[in-house]
């Protein structure tokens, strides 16, 4: 196995392997705020990971770009989303 | 990777409707992260476009959600 390959299967799997922590932080979590701690977590790291792991196997080509682009996309949008449901669970608190 | 869907599909059923929103939230983040892997599995770059339309098309529907029907439902 090549340098190349062993860092792309590196990235990917740290990337997962974030993912799934991030989910099943969810689920042990008890709070509504700390289930959207875990949320957020899995909109920052593990989209730029796969994104960098899509860029060393693709090089700045489209696919690679677009990859990047969902991360930020991801990145800059989620926590808004958090910010509303934050503001909805207060509001039903009273 | 399709894992992480378990505990979305479990927190959306059980727990409460907040909570749910949650769960909702994550699970469109790893299925737009599922269409990622799968275009560059697949070696098809047209494919990302769903992936890369995704991350927006939920961020509407989530604040739909979130700002109109929370006041009522949750």
């Amino acid at each position: 196995m090549k340098a190349h390959d062993l860092v792309i299967d590196v990235l990917v799997a740290l990337g997962v392997g974030t993912e799934l922590l991030c989910c099943i932080g969810l689920v042990v979590m008890r709070d509504i705020y700390d289930r959207l701690h875990y949320a957020l977590a899995a909109t920052t790291i593990p989209p730029f990971l796969l994104a960098a792991a899509v860029i060393v196997e693709e090089d700045w080509t489209q696919p690679g770009i677009n990859a990047l682009v969902v991360a930020v996309a991801l990145f800059l949008l989620n926590p808004i989303l958090a910010h509303a449901t934050a503001r909805a669970a207060r509001s039903r608190r009273g | 990777m399709l894992l992480g869907l378990t505990p979305c599909g479990w927190l959306a059923v059980r727990a409460s409707r907040v909570d749910a929103l949650v769960a909702l939230q994550t699970g469109g983040t790893v299925t737009t992260l599922v269409l990622v892997l799968l275009a560059e599995g697949f070696h098809r770059a047209s494919y990302m476009g769903l992936a890369l339309a995704l991350p927006f098309l939920s961020f509407v529907g989530v604040l739909l959600i979130a700002r109109f029907l929370g006041r009522h439902l949750l």
